[in-house]
C-alpha cells in the first residue's frame, strides 16, 4: 500500500511544487510507481513546472465529479518512468472538492503506487483541508526566513491537530554564503526552532530557475540542488543518508564530490 | 555586522512562534514566565537565573536548574 504525502508550507513561493514536481520525478527514477496530485484548485502550477502543460485533457475536478475517469485524467510522459500527474483544474475553486471526497478517491488509488504526492496550495484553508485529508505524513517546506518559519510551525501544529504525526522539514533556498557570514538562518538555527525532523535542505541554485523555466527537473542533475533532491528521494525509500547542513568551509564538499566522481569515471 | 542580522531574525522568531503557539498578544508572553517565577517562588526557593520557561507546539516546560550550581 502506497504512502501519502502531502508536501505543504503555510507560506507561499517557498517552493512547494518546485519540491513535489522533483522529489516526485526523483521518486520515479529510483523504480517508485509514483502519483503526484495538484491540489491548488485554481492556480494550477505543478504541470507547468513539469513542462506537461500542453498534456492536459481532464483534471482532478473532473475525476472528482465523475465526468472522467481516473485514468483519462492521469498524464503520463515518457522522460519519466512509473510517475502520473494528475493536474488541478484552472477554472475551479477549493470549493468544488471536499476533504471527504479526497479521502475517498486515495483510498481507491493507493494499492497502485509506492507514493502519492499532494502539491499542497498556501494557506490555511479550505485548499490545506482538502490536500491534508487523506495524508498519512507530511513534507513541511520552509525557506531560512522569519516569516517562512513563522507560517511552517502553524502547519506543523494543524498538521498534528489533524492527526498527522509523522511530519518532515525540508529547508529550501539555503544561500550558504549568506548563513556564513551571519546573515541567514543556518540549518541548526531552524531545526532548532521548529523541532521536527529534517529531511533535506536544498541550497539556492539558479540551476533549478533554469530547470524550471524549461520545465525540466533538476533533480539527479550534478549541481547543488539536483544532488540534495536526490538526497532527499533515498532517504524517503529508506535509504540512510546524512543531511548536508553546508555549515563546512567553502569548496569541502564540492571537491570531495568531484574526487568521488572523477575515482569512478576513471 | 553580519552576525546581527541572523541573531535578531532569531529572537523575532522566537518572539512571533511563543504568541503563535499560545495564541496570545506579545506582550502576554512577556508576563507568562514573570508570573509562573513569582508563583513558583512561592514554594520553591529558586533564583530568576536558574528558572526558564520554554513554551513548544504542544507543551509549556518549566526548568528549573535547582542547586546544581
Amino acid at each position: 500500500m502506497g504512502e501519502v504525502i502531502v508536501i505543504t508550507s503555510g507560506k507561499g513561493g517557498v517552493g512547494k511544487t518546485t519540491t513535489t514536481a522533483n522529489i516526485g520525478i526523483g521518486l520515479s527514477g529510483l523504480g517508485k510507481k509514483v502519483m503526484v496530485i495538484d491540489m491548488d484548485l485554481g492556480l494550477r502550477n505543478l504541470d507547468v513546472v513539469m513542462g506537461l502543460e500542453n498534456r492536459i485533457i481532464y483534471n482532478l475536478v473532473d475525476v472528482i465529479e465523475g465526468s472522467c475517469r481516473l485514468k483519462q485524467a492521469l498524464i503520463r510522459d515518457s522522460r519519466f518512468p512509473d510517475l502520473c500527474l494528475l493536474p488541478s483544474a484552472q477554472t475551479k475553486d477549493k470549493t468544488s472538492v471536499s476533504p471527504e471526497q479526497m479521502r475517498k478517491l486515495i483510498e481507491e488509488i493507493r494499492d497502485e503506487f509506492d507514493f502519492i504526492l499532494l502539491d499542497c496550495p498556501a494557506g490555511i484553508e479550505q485548499g490545506f483541508q482538502n490536500a491534508i485529508a487523506g495524508a498519512d505524513r507530511g513534507i513541511v517546506v520552509t525557506t531560512p526566513e522569519v516569516s517562512a518559519i513563522r507560517d511552517a510551525d502553524r502547519i506543523i501544529g494543524l498538521l498534528e491537530a489533524s492527526g498527522i504525526r509523522q511530519n518532515d522539514l525540508i529547508i529550501n533556498r539555503l544561500r550558504i554564503d549568506m548563513v556564513r557570514r551571519g546573515d541567514m538562518m543556518s540549518v541548526e538555527d531552524v531545526t532548532e526552532i521548529l523541532a521536527i525532523n529534517l529531511l533535506g535542505v536544498i541550497p539556492d541554485d539558479e540551476q533549478v530557475v533554469i530547470a524550471t523555466n524549461q520545465g525540466e527537473p533538476v533533480v539527479g542533475e550534478e549541481c547543488l540542488a539536483g544532488r540534495a533532491y536526490l538526497d532527499v528521494c533515498r532517504r524517503l525509500t529508506g535509504e540512510e543518508i546524512p543531511v548536508n547542513d553546508y555549515s563546512r568551509p567553502e569548496g569541502f564538499f564540492e571537491k570531495i564530490s568531484s574526487l568521488f566522481h572523477r575515482n569512478q569515471g576513471a | 555586522m553580519g552576525a546581527r542580522s541572523v541573531h535578531v531574525a532569531k529572537e523575532r522568531l522566537k518572539n512571533l512562534l511563543t504568541a503563535d503557539r499560545m495564541q496570545c498578544a506579545p506582550d502576554a508572553v512577556e508576563r507568562l514566565p514573570a508570573d509562573l517565577y513569582h508563583t513558583v517562588s512561592k514554594y520553591v526557593e529558586i533564583r530568576p537565573e536558574d528558572f526558564h520557561v520554554e513554551i513548544t507546539r504542544t507543551d509549556i516546560h518549566i526548568k528549573y536548574m535547582g542547586e546544581k550550581n
